[in-house]
């Protein structure tokens, strides 16, 4: 982020998926699901990718759903 | 009676016909029960994110039902007794849902939804 005397440019954040208009998030829909989590499997909190509150509980749901059924990984670490 | 999303995961190995039987194991106590099986999908052998008992591969099978609470609690007994299941999820559907269901695939379709977001969020 820029800090004082950093000349930035400032973009806002925005939802992406209140962009797209979704009205709700499949846990099965795991190549949607896979934009909002890290390459380790985390899920990108809502500072990074500007979700809003909505959408971000509902990918929050449907990520532990999706890794309950081997869609998405809980971490990366097994294959390191 | 509530609207249910089972999702299965078998092993691998199961053949055509075994998959068959494990279903009609799953499908028949909900008809039984008074429950309405609304919609079987096989997803297929489908590449795990993580190795399930020492399995790499597993095949899906989601089960739209409806079905009393009850049923969903004996349902998870069996499962969990069963040895050809590797997992298992059901849970409460979504009470409307007019977006047509598109089953997950493995990279290489088109997204699901039709709608990519504009930009990919950073790792």
């Amino acid at each position: 982020m820029a800090r004082e005397g950093e000349s930035r440019s400032f973009r806002r954040k925005f939802c992406k998926l209140c962009l797209d208009k979704v009205e709700r998030i499949d846990y099965k829909d795991d190549r949607r699901l896979a934009r909002f989590i890290t390459d380790r499997g985390k899920i990108v909190p809502r500072r990074i990718s500007g979700t809003c509150a909505r959408h971000q509980s509902q990918i929050t749901e449907a990520v532990k759903r999706a890794r309950i059924l081997a869609l998405l990984p809980f971490t990366t670490d097994q294959y390191r | 009676m509530k609207l249910y999303e089972t999702t299965i995961i078998y092993d691998p190995s199961l053949e055509e016909t075994r998959i068959n039987e494990e279903i009609d194991k799953v499908t028949q106590p909900i008809t039984a029960a008074g429950g309405e099986v609304l919609d079987v999908q096989r997803w297929g052998k489908k590449k795990l994110a993580y190795i399930i008992r020492k399995r790499r591969d597993g095949t899906y099978v989601h089960v739209k039902h409806k079905s009393p609470p009850t049923l969903i609690a004996e349902m998870d007994r069996r499962f969990r007794l069963n040895e050809s299941v590797l997992r298992h999820l059901s849970i409460i559907a979504p009470k409307d849902d007019p977006r047509p269901e598109v089953p997950p695939g493995e990279g290489g379709e088109s997204d699901a939804m039709g709608t990519p977001a504009p930009a990919v969020v950073q790792d």
